[in-house]
């Protein structure tokens, strides 16, 4: 569903370039789900951007659904962004003036989509994440576990076909985190297929790949969880 | 989407609201002095009569003393031009007119005897300027011909004369004389007040209007502006009459250029065969003149209301610049929001779209309080312009309203574009990690 072959990004200023990606080739399937973990500056959230299309790159192939992206233009981007791609952050990026209900409501804004069936999939989304009878909350009336479901039912609602998750639990205590990752959990046994930056490895060996990134390139890719059903069934 | 937008920008004016207003405050203060000074030129320079200001002329002549180098022509005519051009131009609608005062004696004893400003004209006056009636209509040119004692009233001398009834048929004792009431005006303020520039282009217009031969045969007390460039040959109004002294605006409405260039024609014969006897030794560039090529010609519009046009300009377009420095603030303040919007799948364009209508709902609140600076300011220029200026017209009708608020809105529009741009080229990416 995604494939990176040789992606290289540079950021460059007058007086110094910073090489962020050297030389990144990935594969992910459908239905996968992947954790990025590397220590920090070591690429992983610009390798995130460039996944989900906010970022260019320097060089290199990435096709999405065997679909050459780089010559997309803004619009088209945005249009694939909207349809194919769910975005979680870390700090939830919730928008503090607008309700619960309004919140989710953003994407489908953009696809535009009737009243009555963005209603239907909103309440749908809510519910998913069990905030549904607070809908007309701000998001300064909840809790931060309470602000990242709505940021899942968000990027949920528009039925993604994968998610990219930019260290979820970062801002969570424990408790709310392990609440969080079994939601990711359900929603990739759904089929979404799921890539996650996080910084903890309790976190990274739930999934079933884990990437390790270093200074710009991977590092490591172990086949954690598939490696151990395979171990089982021999 | 546009209610949508409408309510994100209400939002984000709620988010901001002290930024928001000193955007709002400055677009009004902006937009509200510009319009008062663009009502000004609006009343002042507008045409008055534009469905027909292209076939109502005005007629020069070559008037004034060859021995003077900067002799500037006198605007209105001698009598001895005046009658000679009545019966030159008598195939097509034509006036001769000239102001006078007189006393009103009021029927009702009760009333006091007071002064009316009024014009002597021709029959033709009142439809070749479309003047409307209340009551009656104007007299005919037998009545002009014959110097009847007629009448037409203004509305406003009928509602003090005969408490605004139907007064057709009824008597005024107007300078000694009685005249009969065969009109009574409607509503009129032509602005400005083109048939007679020279006499106070924005002025009220007259109470009592009659044939003008009386103003000759009646010896009415004439007022407005008379120039001479010659002394009358003898004493009395006959030598007055006979002398080269300019006081009488003369107007004929000629339907298409042929009809003009014919009647320009006779007015050059006319000229020329004056010259043979020694008069009419100073060349004008022009005969005929349509309403608003005079209105130009004299000079309607006083140049102090082009440099007050110039300043108003200059305060809004620096409120613009100040809106300008206010929005890229306001707009670069929500990075972070437009990079969610992106990722959320927003486009450059319908970010484009949702800001252009955010600053143009910033405009329109700033037009609406416009209204408010353009209102304060209108009754400033009345108190400073004093009698200059009719305060009927000098007032926020509807047209004044709808061309503020919109002009508000184009206004923070355009001021915002580079902001706009701003904040629609930002990297999602650096503020969805840094929110």
């Amino acid at each position: 569903m995604l494939k990176m072959t040789h992606i290289r990004k540079v950021f460059r200023t007058d007086l110094v370039e910073t090489h962020a990606l050297r030389d990144i080739s990935l594969n992910v399937a459908e239905g996968e789900f992947i954790t990025i973990t590397g220590p920090s500056g070591c690429g992983k959230t610009t390798f995130l951007n460039i996944a989900g299309l906010l970022e260019t790159w320097t060089d290199g192939q990435y096709l999405l659904d065997g679909q050459d992206v780089a010559a997309l233009s803004d619009f088209q981007r945005a249009k694939l962004r909207n349809q194919k791609i769910g975005f979680i952050f870390q700090s939830f990026n919730l928008m503090p003036d607008l309700n619960l209900f309004d919140n989710v409501d953003v994407p489908l804004r953009y696809r535009g989509m009737k009243g009555a069936e963005r209603k239907d999939r909103i309440e749908r989304a809510l519910d998913s994440v069990g905030l549904l009878s607070r809908k007309k909350h701000l998001p300064s009336q909840l809790s931060g576990g309470q602000q990242q479901r709505v940021a899942i039912a968000r990027a949920l609602v528009g039925e993604p076909r994968f998610l990219l998750a930019d260290e979820p639990t970062g801002n969570l205590d424990s408790n709310t985190a392990e609440g969080v990752m079994e939601l990711l959990q359900s929603i990739n046994d759904a089929g979404t297929t799921i890539i996650m930056v996080t910084h903890d490895p309790s976190l990274a060996s739930r999934s079933a790949r884990n990437i390790h990134f270093l200074d710009g390139r991977i590092a490591e890719s172990d086949h954690i969880a598939v490696a151990g059903q395979l171990e089982a069934v021999s | 989407m546009f209610i949508y937008y409408i309510r994100l920008a209400l939002l984000s004016y709620r988010r901001n609201p002290v930024l928001s207003s000193l955007m709002v405050l400055a677009v009004a203060i902006g937009v509200g002095a510009y319009m008062v000074i663009f009502t000004l030129n609006y009343f002042m320079g507008g045409d008055p009569i534009p469905h027909k200001s292209a076939q109502l002329f005005h007629v020069q002549l070559d008037y004034g003393d060859p021995a003077v180098a900067d002799f500037e022509p006198p605007p209105q005519l001698t009598y001895i031009d005046a009658i000679a051009l009545l019966d030159l131009s008598s195939e097509h609608p034509r006036t001769a007119n000239s102001k006078f005062v007189g006393v009103v004696e009021p029927q009702n004893r009760d009333i006091r005897p007071f002064s009316v400003s009024g014009r002597g004209n021709f029959s033709d006056f009142f439809t070749m300027f479309d003047i409307p009636f209340q009551y009656g209509s104007g007299w005919d040119r037998e009545a002009d011909e014959n110097r009847q004692q007629v009448i037409v009233l203004s509305s406003e001398l009928n509602d003090q004369l005969f408490g605004g009834s139907n007064s057709v048929g009824e008597t005024v004792h107007l300078h000694g004389y009685n005249f009969t009431v065969v009109g009574v005006l409607d509503r009129w303020s032509p602005m400005p007040k083109f048939y007679d520039v020279n006499n106070g282009p924005f002025d009220p217009i007259e109470e009592a209007y009659i044939p003008w031969h009386l103003i000759v045969a009646l010896r009415m007390d004439r007022s407005g502006n008379t120039n001479c460039w010659a002394a009358p040959e003898g004493d009395g109004f006959q030598a007055f009459l006979n002398a080269e002294c300019a006081w009488i605006q003369f107007w004929v409405e000629l339907q298409d250029s042929a009809a003009r260039d014919d009647y320009l024609n006779l007015v050059d014969n006319y000229a020329a065969e004056q010259k043979s006897f020694g008069r009419l030794q100073q060349p004008v560039d022009k005969r005929l003149f349509d309403v608003n090529e005079w209105m130009v010609e004299q000079e309607v519009v006083p140049d102090e209301t082009r440099i007050l046009s110039a300043l108003a300009a200059m305060l809004l377009a620096v409120c613009l610049l100040n809106t300008v420095g206010l929005l890229l603030s306001k707009f670069l303040g929500k990075a972070p929001e437009i990079g969610v919007r992106q990722a959320l799948g927003a486009h450059k364009g319908s970010l484009f779209i949702q800001h252009v209508i955010e600053a143009g709902f910033i405009g329109a609140l700033g037009g609406v309080l416009g209204l408010g600076v353009a209102a304060l300011g209108m009754e400033g220029v009345k108190i400073l312009m004093g009698d200059l200026i009719v305060s009927d017209w000098m007032q926020l009708n509807l047209t004044v309203m709808l061309v503020t608020i919109a002009l508000a809105i184009v206004c923070t529009v355009i001021a915002g574009l580079y902001p706009i741009w701003r904040a629609c080229n930002i990297n999602p990416a650096i503020h969805l990690k840094l929110q």
